[in-house]
């Protein structure tokens, strides 16, 4: 037996010198299939003599013996592999296996060595279709069996067998023994790949059973119909025998049909790479499943950086990033496209997606995907491409969101150390003056309206004129740093007593009661018409300027319009621009619309919920 | 408390004005209280915060309390808010409020629907000349409101007040704007370089295109006063 499968091995690689050049040049395969139709259409001619009508006839023979060596050649030119030279070859051997038929002695003698060539041929392409070769160990033992008995042990039957047509090697006649136990053999052995090809179905993936389906289908009805034929009666039976024919001949055009299949497998691959980089990251998932055919699929990403994401989530106290940075040390495991840990299941098989020498994902997948290997790594493959894309669009949004958020707190802090020195102004400095000027008040009016020094009279009332300075300025002061009634009594009192406080001729628009508002929100509006209205005053010429704040929808919109003599510019080296990162870290927006003559509006746009 | 005790005395009197103060400067407290019982005002009590003033107005029933805008402990509005409070419990004290800067929108809430015996002052005006003028005035229910308030009335202030106003000459508006600050007649005579009459004058042309009822002389000032500072 192990000679056996070595010879059959050792006959393997002889076909595989065959399959050097076919493979290689796209000649080699229609060369050999041309071959062997010369080759049996000499078989045929030589064979015509003995056909019997009701089973084997010449045109019968010939269209499956064309048809393999036909559909072959057309699998090979669509789809290279060895798929077409299988198919080929069953062709050829089903040609070798009539010779047998030959009513001359030679041919037939000839034909005896080879009559059993067709089926292990087709045991073989059962077995390694659709791929065109064999994949596990049990596969290889069987059809290694398969040759050993029909290409040498038949063969060295062939002294013993004794036919119809002269046998000119008989030795003896030992022909029904050798009918009865090949029979035996063809029972184990039909058993045996039948095992083997139900298993493969059970397995198998939606997409891979698209690719079977033509030649199981084929293959049963064929089985069932060959099974029947003996035990039948005769009328029936002979109507069982036009199907099993019909099987037979088609089952050559199932192969191709298979064969094609698996290319349209791929056009689905194609498909995929197609619609991908227009997919959300939500739909990546249904794309990739529908194109391996499995509905559980599920892509795990690998953990992002936990201080990354601890620090892009805004809100990131002392306390929550010192956390997330112990979390980073710990082990990198799997996340779903929300970012929820993924742990694979008992029954998950995990395929990564590479991309260069980084894993860009992982799929999560059902085992029986793997006997699809070809499609699993053309998807795999496409999905990489978008995967990476995805993970460095979350990367550099992650980092946007992170440089965003923290513009927000640069400016809440900013408000906060303003809103700080206003109430340390009032409460400190300017508390203190007016006590001072209060108790000189009282050392003035013990002084007495006619004090007895006049010059120190004076000097307290200078004393005091000096405080009451200091005091203006002061007040003035803290309002330029922050008013208090923006804190104290909101956006809209706090834009009036802006346009009380302004020389030049100020209407705040009135407008219904602005709700309540973000701190950082009415600041950056209040700061923007305190800019614009400032502008307006020195430059503009303006007889009116106008303010208007108004809530639309979720954002708050504030207009400073004025009549003046226009041409202003953003761009220009005014305040204003300072103030537009202010707006933008805001979400916001600030334009200037400016036409010589017409005057210029400046307006602020800002959400009221921040980034 | 024996200090206020004395001072409850004596101002029972001489029929002083009984004052209540609060504010969270002690030292600012204590130089005030000095300043208004040299003048010939009781001081009955004094408060650091707006629950203190509340409980000492509720025990003392003072002619009028002097407030601190801000107080513990936010140091926002407390002052402004016990005031509205007292004013509504207490309308026959008067409510003086004083802070360091004046907001026209606190001055709506404050004065409400009555500017009887309330005054709203920068907190510099402690140590000017007017000052216990305008205690006395508050407390014997009269009004007295900051110049300073005056231009930003004006100058910002709603649609409907400017409209109001506009049926009043450029001289009656600067009456107007003396009498919201509590001065007499005679005291705007001297304050525009006018005689009494003519004031008296302007002051009769007011309260007609205003068309203010025809009640008491004090009742309309008042009513002048607040069209005036009111009408939103």
């Amino acid at each position: 037996m192990a000679r056996g499968v070595g010879i059959a091995a050792r006959r393997d690689r002889a076909w595989g010198w065959h399959t050097v050049d076919p493979v290689r040049g796209r000649c080699g395969i229609p060369v050999l299939a041309g071959a062997g139709a010369v080759f049996g259409a000499l078989v045929l001619w030589v064979s015509d003599s003995g056909r019997d009508a009701d089973t084997t006839t010449t045109t019968f023979s010939g269209l499956v013996g064309g048809l393999y060596l036909l559909t072959g050649t057309v699998a090979h030119l669509r789809r290279p592999g060895r798929l077409g030279l299988r198919m080929v070859i069953v062709g050829i051997a089903w040609f070798a296996e009539d010779l047998q038929v030959s009513v001359h002695p030679v041919p037939h003698t000839a034909g005896l060595f080879l009559r059993s060539a067709a089926s292990a041929c087709l045991v073989h392409l059962l077995l390694a279709f659709p791929e065109g070769r064999l994949r596990a160990r049990p596969e290889r033992v069987l059809v290694g069996a398969v040759y050993l008995i029909s290409l040498v042990l038949v063969p060295l039957g062939v002294p013993f067998y004794r036919s119809l047509t002269p046998n000119l090697l008989l030795v003896a006649d030992h022909s029904r023994g050798q009918d009865a136990l090949i029979d035996g053999v063809q029972v184990v052995f039909a058993v045996a790949v039948g095992v083997v090809l139900t298993r493969r179905w059970i397995v198998a993936t939606p997409p891979a059973r698209r690719v079977l389906a033509p030649v199981y289908g084929v293959g049963l009805v064929g089985s069932v119909a060959s099974l029947l034929h003996p035990v039948l009666a005769t009328p029936t039976a002979m109507d069982v025998n036009e199907v099993a024919h019909l099987a037979t001949l088609a089952l050559p055009v199932a192969f191709l049909a298979g064969a094609l299949r698996v290319r349209l497998g791929r056009t689905a691959v194609a498909d995929l790479l197609l619609a991908l980089p227009r997919q959300p990251p939500a739909e990546l998932r249904d794309l990739l499943a529908r194109a391996l055919g499995d509905p559980t699929l599920r892509i795990a990403y690998p953990r992002p950086d936990d201080a990354g994401r601890g620090a892009a989530s805004a809100s990131a106290s002392a306390s929550a990033s010192a956390s997330s940075g112990a979390g980073a040390g710990g082990a990198v495991g799997f996340v779903d496209a929300d970012g929820r840990p993924l742990v694979p299941g008992p029954r998950d098989a995990v395929t990564p997606v590479r991309r260069g020498p980084r894993v860009v994902a992982a799929l999560l997948h059902d085992p029986a995907l793997r006997a699809d290997h070809h499609v699993l790594h053309a998807v795999t493959a496409a999905a990489a491409l978008e995967l990476d894309n995805q993970r460095l669009a979350a990367e550099v949004r992650a980092q946007l969101a992170e440089v965003r958020a923290s513009r927000v707190r640069i400016v809440a802090a900013a408000d906060e150390q303003r809103r700080r020195l206003e109430r340390d102004l009032h409460d400190g400095a300017q508390q203190q003056v007016v006590t001072t000027s209060l108790v000189l008040r009282l050392a003035r009016d013990r002084l007495g309206p006619e004090p007895s020094d006049p010059e120190l009279g004076a000097l307290l009332r200078r004393a005091a004129d000096g405080l009451d300075t200091a005091l203006t300025e002061l007040r003035e002061l803290a309002r330029g740093i922050h008013p208090a009634v923006l804190t104290e009594a909101g956006l809209l009192p706090a834009l009036r007593a802006l346009a009380a406080r302004s020389a030049y001729p100020v209407r705040v628009v009135d407008v219904p009661a602005l709700p309540a508002l973000p701190d950082r929100v009415a600041a950056t509006a209040y700061f923007v018409a305190a800019e614009a209205v400032t502008n307006a005053a020195k430059h503009a010429h303006a007889g009116e300027i106008h303010v208007h704040a108004r809530v639309h929808g979720d954002r708050l919109l504030v207009t400073v319009a004025d009549d003046g003599v226009g041409g202003a510019d953003l761009d220009a080296g005014t305040g204003l621009l300072g103030l537009r990162d202010r707006v933008a870290a805001l979400d916001g927006t600030l334009a200037v619309h400016s036409t010589p003559g017409t005057g210029t509006s400046v307006h602020a746009d800002l959400p009221l919920e921040g980034p | 408390m024996t200090a206020a005790a004395t001072a409850t005395q004596n101002a029972s009197a001489a029929g002083a004005t009984r004052v209540v103060l609060a504010d969270d400067s002690a030292l600012f407290r204590t130089a005030l209280a000095d300043l208004l019982e040299r003048n010939g005002c009781a001081v009955l009590a004094q408060a650091g915060d707006a629950d203190g003033l509340l409980d000492a107005v509720e025990r003392c029933r003072p002619d009028v309390a002097v407030v601190d805008i801000r107080m513990p402990p936010a140091q926002r509005l407390e002052g402004l808010r016990a005031a509205v409070l007292l004013r509504r419990r207490h309308p026959g004290t008067g409510t003086l409020l004083l802070s360091q800067h004046l907001e026209v929108a606190h001055l709506d809430d404050l004065v409400g629907d009555s500017a009887r015996g309330v005054g709203y002052l920068l907190k510099d005006r402690v140590s000017g000349p007017d000052f216990v003028d305008a205690v006395r005035r508050v407390a014997a229910g009269g009004c007295a409101f900051d110049p300073e308030i005056v231009p930003l009335l004006a100058g910002g202030g709603g649609r409907r007040r400017r409209d109001e106003l506009a049926a009043l000459s450029a001289r009656e508006r600067q009456v107007l704007a003396l009498m919201a600050q509590g001065r007499s007649n005679t005291a705007i005579a001297g304050e525009l370089h006018l005689t009494t009459r003519t004031v008296e004058t302007h002051v009769r042309s007011i309260f007609q295109r205003l068309a203010l009822p025809d009640e008491t002389e004090h009742n309309r000032r008042v009513l002048a006063v607040l069209t005036y500072l009111r009408s939103v």
